[in-house]
């Protein structure tokens, strides 16, 4: 009688499962990273190779550092996380997802200072660039990736 | 001294001779009704002589016996029950709604995973709002711009405060 009543709660069990797992968890990685054309210190991170092509036409610059960093699996879509070198920090709040994209409220800081707020919809196959203040001979620029 | 129960038996047996015949047959009160019953008794007794062999083996008698009354009992208790209780029995239902609910949740499952979008959107990133502090950088603007080629979203922000290199620190 129990092995009976056990096998459509195991069935059920397994359906809520698979179920979960239709709804993937995303992971968001968020990149401070300055832009120059010194010569490079240490080899490109893996992370930014994917964008590397891009960011030289936008920027003009062939050398890329990463300064601060962050990587965020998001499961309710609704979690906050900071990237963060010495200086800067960037404070990203996600408020939900909608239509294939996450609903993100960032805020760039210098020290104590709030340099830019913004809102973004990040979609999960676009990267979104954001082209920070001139620091030394190169560039801050803050990258956001769904992986 | 024998009982008249014991002088009976041996009458009908035809054991009883000489003058305890005569003074057992002088102590019955009926002589006809007597005689009566003895035929009827040897009677009786040469029938079950006749049936000893099918009764030597009790026990397969009484099983068969026993089978047939099952088989001519089961059709109609079967029937009775089907009539009081139907085939809807309580547990039967229970089992109904608990498989049913287990497949329901399993096709469901199966649409739902199905009808899943794919993980690539095919959406550009969108910046819906930007806003820069104009105490803070003051001849800051911002423009916004897509790539598509690149599939790349951009907020290119100008005029922001030059810093020394030593913000490039990690």
């Amino acid at each position: 009688m129990r092995a009976r009543l056990l096998l459509p709660i195991a069935i059920f069990l397994v359906a809520i499962r698979i179920g979960g797992a239709a709804l993937p968890e995303q992971t968001v990685w968020s990149g401070l990273i300055i832009a120059s054309n010194s010569p490079p210190a240490e080899p490109t991170p893996a992370e930014i190779t994917q964008i590397e092509g891009t960011l030289r036409k936008l920027f003009g610059y062939s050398q890329f550092q990463l300064i601060g960093q962050a990587t965020k699996t998001l499961k309710t879509g609704e979690e906050d996380w900071l990237a963060a070198s010495k200086y800067f920090s960037l404070q990203v709040d996600s408020r939900g997802e909608k239509a294939d994209a996450y609903v993100l409220n960032l805020k760039l800081f210098q020290e104590q200072k709030l340099l830019l707020e913004t809102k973004a919809k990040l979609s999960k196959a676009s990267p979104l660039v954001i082209r920070g203040p001139q620091v030394g001979d190169g560039q801050l620029v803050i990258v956001l990736v769904v992986q | 001294m024998k009982t008249f129960e014991e002088k009976w038996t041996a009458w009908i047996d035809d054991q009883l001779t000489g003058r305890e015949l005569e003074e057992f047959l002088a102590s019955l009160p009926d002589r006809a009704a007597a005689d009566a019953e003895k035929q009827s008794a040897k009677k009786l007794g040469s029938f079950l002589r006749k049936q000893a062999v099918a009764l030597s083996n009790v026990d397969f008698f009484s099983h068969q016996l026993r089978e047939r009354l099952d088989r001519e009992s089961a059709p109609a208790r079967s029937d009775r029950d089907a009539v009081q209780t139907g085939w809807w029995t309580i547990r039967r239902l229970l089992w109904g709604g608990i498989t049913s609910l287990a497949v329901f949740a399993l096709c469901t499952v199966v649409v739902l995973r199905e009808k899943t979008p794919p993980s690539q959107s095919q959406y550009l990133t969108e910046i819906l709002t930007y806003r820069v502090d104009p105490t803070v950088s003051p001849n800051a603007t911002i423009s916004m711009f897509q790539k598509k080629e690149d599939h790349v979203t951009v907020l290119w922000v100008e005029g922001l405060q030059s810093l020394p290199a030593e913000y490039a620190t990690k």
